[in-house]
């Protein structure tokens, strides 16, 4: 199903949670709305869902018009699942009844799986790997095997969209690992439209065949994973995808002086114009390269992480603090004088959609 | 969450479409009719009491208050109310709170059955224990006996006194300040005072400095509970103020509205404005003081002992056990006991012991059969009532905060902030003569005692109903709609197997507490329509206490029988329906 959204507003009271969202999903497309809290993905999920109204605008799901402040179709009528952070499993329910019951009740089940229904609980609970647990009671459950019950009554009915509120959030960082991988297997299986809202920019990376970036209740850059990490349109993309450290300096032609020292110059392709009318160079911590003879822009370093594969280091330059990626071999203490270069920009890959400004 | 009420805006060219999407329209209408019929229900006859206190003949007036309070009868009544009411509170405060920091912080063994014990005689209505302690100081009993057997002149203590009738309502009400306090100090976490100790501080100054301001709220709301229910508490002083010749608010109400003397209603209806306002005034401040301690509500509930009474501990449990048992089934087994006897005053033995006061109330006299009878229909009525009628109103309280919901809450409540019999008397302003000049039969007949009883313990089964919503997450129903489920399947399927063990506490309740009523039938019952309350305060006034005892035994037993049954079913549906 694609499901478009035309200039949609919300507004509670006084507070603006939305302000003109456009947005297309296109069918099979696995969609993640990736914002910090209160950025308004929570807002719009639901508005997708049809537990809230728009304020204004309009939402189109198979160009059926489904919601416009006169008038929404209600959650049941719409052909949507739904997964919670909270799992919402009911808890007087066995694992396979849970899964049943959309089969029995949402309106758009198709009716070669209404008429096997037994067999369809199991073929969904075969795809998350409880078909064992059947007969069990969700406080029978661990954490991970509820939210797998949560998938599978989601997808069981064949809905055309699947929404997921961050449904991994209340899970241990393993497991959100193994339920990443399993998500995405079920994406593969299903061919259905997903849209995935999180605040963890590794999961949408992960998943997403394309990422909306959302702040303040708009929406910051929409692309490609990849785009959206290396090519942030935005301040607030590349600190909040790519973790950047805003370098101040001056652009002219030749490229980028970070904090004007005209005997530096770092390449100026493929960054936002944004970026060079506000005198700033986003540098990703692993873009940095730390130099212990002292090559580049003198900093001291005033901590230090041990991370295993890598180190993570805060350098003070000038007094701005950055944060810089080095391989583990890099060992400098703290205290020491460093110098920092840029190690390396990259190029937009074949499907992106970046404007360049170069 | 359901889409039906919220919130559209459309013009006048939408209004048919929006009619149709079941949107703008239905959103307003009905909140507002609902919320005008709570006020009719609710509010309006308080309103017209206080309007009767202050006309004479439609025409406004100070005199009732002038003729009320320049008499001095009043002020020794005001004066009865405030010693009782004081006497009670304090011994309630003292037995609540000491129970509730030994079973809280001490490491006192079967928490559990104490807890129980405590809860036990709060079921069974204040009046059928007030009679079984006078059967138990009787002086005939095998107590007075007791007592006169031990060296020196020790006699049963009268309870047909102001001390007597303190006892007894501190005795009734002290689970009130228990069962709050409990809650408040079982909220004050472990950690608080381990830190003011790693600080460098003594158990002393700990117990000044951190534990009792963070628990005075809650104490202090405790106190006012059980000082709202020593106020409000008719049974009481009916069954021992009434022969004992003292006279306290709420009894001189009734003896005015009972007496019919020239200006009797209006006379009454000042009274009760000045009881009410007193009541009012509780609540607000016990509200203020509640806000106040939900500070603490963040915290999580600890129970593990945090004293060791040491070696203590025998002794304490023996004496708490000894108290609890003797509170609980002595005075109770004396009212047996007398219920067995023939004539009042006979030795109980073998010899002696008759069930004809059984057969009489149960299959002779009409009077306490058609009492069954009424208290079992209203019970039934009125638990039915607010059952279904308090949940809707819960579920959108809950589901719905806005002004609206919030205040149909505060409507529900206020008859049951007010004294009963205050209420009992707006009742009968209100129904007499709806409209004025119309008299529809109402008043008279057991239909006000079905409005009443629903206008008084609806909030009960709101506040149940509530309680059980706000423990199934919002999430639970929006999974029900996005699987296609609305409307009656949902309720069905999801919401009713999940709220009914909640909803139905607080049904229980309100069945209960229903079927032993005593102030409000006491003002409107007329005959035919007596309840089993007011039947036994007949019985007992007219002096037939082996009646009357044997009418309470029957009741205690009824009652027990309910309660045993329905924990049953409790259980059978724990096993059924796991919860998580």
């Amino acid at each position: 199903m694609s499901t478009l959204l035309q200039d949609v507003r919300k507004t509670f009271g006084d507070t603006v949670a939305l302000s003109s969202i456009d947005l297309e999903v296109k069918d099979g497309e696995f969609v993640a709305i990736l914002g910090p809290s209160g950025c308004g993905k929570t807002t719009l999920l639901r508005i997708l869902a049809g537990f809230e109204t728009p304020t204004g605008g309009s939402i189109k799901m198979d160009e059926v018009e489904t919601a416009d402040p006169r008038r929404i179709v209600p959650p049941e009528k719409r052909n949507i699942g739904m997964v919670f952070q909270s799992f919402a499993l009911w808890p007087h329910m066995k694992v396979k009844e849970q899964v049943q019951f959309p089969l029995e009740y949402h309106k758009y089940v198709p009716q070669t799986l209404k008429k096997r229904k037994k067999e369809r609980v199991k073929e969904v609970l075969e795809m998350v790997g409880l078909e064992d647990y059947a007969d069990r009671m969700p406080n029978e459950l661990s954490g991970g095997q509820k939210q797998r019950v949560a998938l599978a009554r989601a997808v069981a009915p064949q809905p055309s969209l699947l929404l997921m509120d961050e449904p991994l959030s209340s899970l241990d960082a393993g497991l959100r690992m193994e339920m990443r991988r399993e998500i995405q297997a079920i994406h593969r299986k299903t061919g259905t439209s997903i849209v995935y809202v999180t605040h963890d920019q590794a999961e949408a990376l992960a998943m997403a065949d394309r990422i909306i970036v959302m702040n303040h209740g708009t929406i910051e850059q929409m692309g490609t994973p990849h785009d959206v990490y290396s090519f942030p349109q935005t301040e607030f993309t590349a600190r909040f995808v790519g973790k950047a450290n805003m370098v101040p300096g001056t652009w002219t032609k030749e490229g980028f002086h970070p904090l004007s020292d005209s005997s530096i110059s770092w390449p100026s392709t493929w960054i936002a114009a944004t970026f060079i009318k506000n005198g700033i160079f986003p540098v990703r911590p692993e873009q940095f390269q730390l130099n212990e003879g002292g090559e580049g822009l003198k900093g001291e370093v005033v901590n230090s992480q041990f991370q295993g594969k890598e180190m993570h280091y805060v350098v003070d330059v000038e007094g701005h603090q950055w944060t810089v990626h080095a391989p583990a071999d890099v060992d400098v203490s703290i205290g020491e004088e460093v110098g920092l270069s840029l190690a390396g920009v990259e190029a937009p890959g074949r499907n992106s959609a970046v404007s360049v400004s170069s | 969450m359901d889409h039906t009420a919220r919130k559209n805006q459309g013009g006048p060219a939408s209004w048919f479409s929006a009619l149709s999407a079941r949107t703008l329209g239905w959103r307003w209408i009905i909140p507002a009719v609902t919320l005008i019929v709570l006020i009719i229900f609710f509010v309006l006859p308080i309103v017209r009491l206080v309007w009767l206190s202050f006309t004479e003949d439609a025409v406004p007036t100070w005199q009732h208050y002038r003729e009320v309070l320049s008499d001095a009868g009043t002020w020794m009544v005001v004066q009865h109310t405030f010693w009782m009411v004081l006497g009670s509170t304090m011994m309630a405060l003292v037995l609540g709170v000491f129970m509730a920091w030994l079973v809280t912080y001490s490491d006192i063994r079967a928490k559990k059955m104490i807890h129980v014990m405590v809860m036990l005689p709060f079921i069974i209505p204040s009046y059928i224990i007030t009679l079984s302690w006078t059967q138990l100081f009787r002086n005939s009993s095998w107590f007075s006996g007791f007592l006169q057997w031990l060296p020196g002149t020790m006699e049963a203590p009268d309870l047909y006194t102001l001390p007597g009738m303190m006892f007894m309502l501190g005795l009734s009400n002290y689970p009130l300040v228990y069962l709050f306090t409990v809650a408040v100090l079982r909220k004050i976490p472990q950690e608080l005072v381990s830190a003011a100790r790693a600080s460098g501080s003594g158990r002393g100054t700990v117990f000044r400095k951190i534990t009792l301001p963070l628990a005075l709220p809650g104490i202090a709301g405790g106190g006012l509970l059980a000082f709202l229910a020593n106020l409000d508490n008719f049974g009481i002083p009916a069954f021992l103020g009434i022969p004992g010749n003292i006279t306290v608010l709420s009894t001189a109400i009734y003896q005015e509205v009972v007496g019919i003397g020239p200006s009797a209603f209006a006379r009454a209806a000042v009274l009760s404005v000045l009881l009410g306002i007193i009541a009012l005034l509780g609540t607000f401040l016990q509200w203020v003081l509640l806000r106040k301690s939900r500070q603490l509500e963040t915290a999580h509930e600890e129970t593990r002992p945090r004293f060791s009474l040491g070696l203590w501990r025998s002794p304490v449990e023996t004496v708490v056990w000894g108290f609890l048992i003797f509170i609980s089934f002595v005075p109770l087994s004396s009212m047996v006991s007398s219920s067995l006897l023939s004539a009042y005053g006979v030795d109980f033995s073998v010899e002696t012991i008759t069930f004809s006061n059984y057969t009489y109330i149960l299959f002779e006299n009409e009077k306490t059969q058609g009492a069954i009878g009424n208290s079992l229909l209203l019970a039934l009525w009125t638990a039915g009532t607010a059952l279904i009628a308090g949940t809707i109103l819960a579920y959108y309280r809950v589901r719905r905060p806005s002004a609206l919901t919030r205040g149909a809450e505060l409507v529900t409540g206020l008859p049951y902030a007010l004294p009963g019999i205050v209420l009992a008397l707006a009742m009968i302003f209100a129904w007499m003569e709806p409209v004025p000049g119309w008299n529809p039969g109402i008043y008279g007949g057991i239909g006000i005692l079905m409005i009443a009883y629903v206008t008084r313990f609806m909030i009960l089964q709101v506040r149940g109903s509530m309680t059980a919503l706000m423990q199934v997450d919002v999430s639970m129903e929006e999974a029900a709609h996005v699987s296609g489920a609305k409307g009656f399947t949902k309720w069905r399927k999801i919401m009713l197997p999940l709220l009914l063990p909640g909803l139905i506490s607080g049904t229980m309740l309100v069945f209960l507490t229903s079927f032993t009523e005593l102030t409000v039938s006491s003002l409107l019952m007329s005959a035919g329509n007596g309840t089993i309350g007011v039947t036994i305060f007949d019985f007992e006034q007219a002096g037939y206490t082996h009646y009357s005892t044997a009418f309470s035994t029957v009741v205690v037993v009824l009652m027990l029988g309910v309660i045993g049954s329905l924990l049953l079913a409790h259980q059978i549906w724990k096993k059924k329906v796991v919860k998580i």
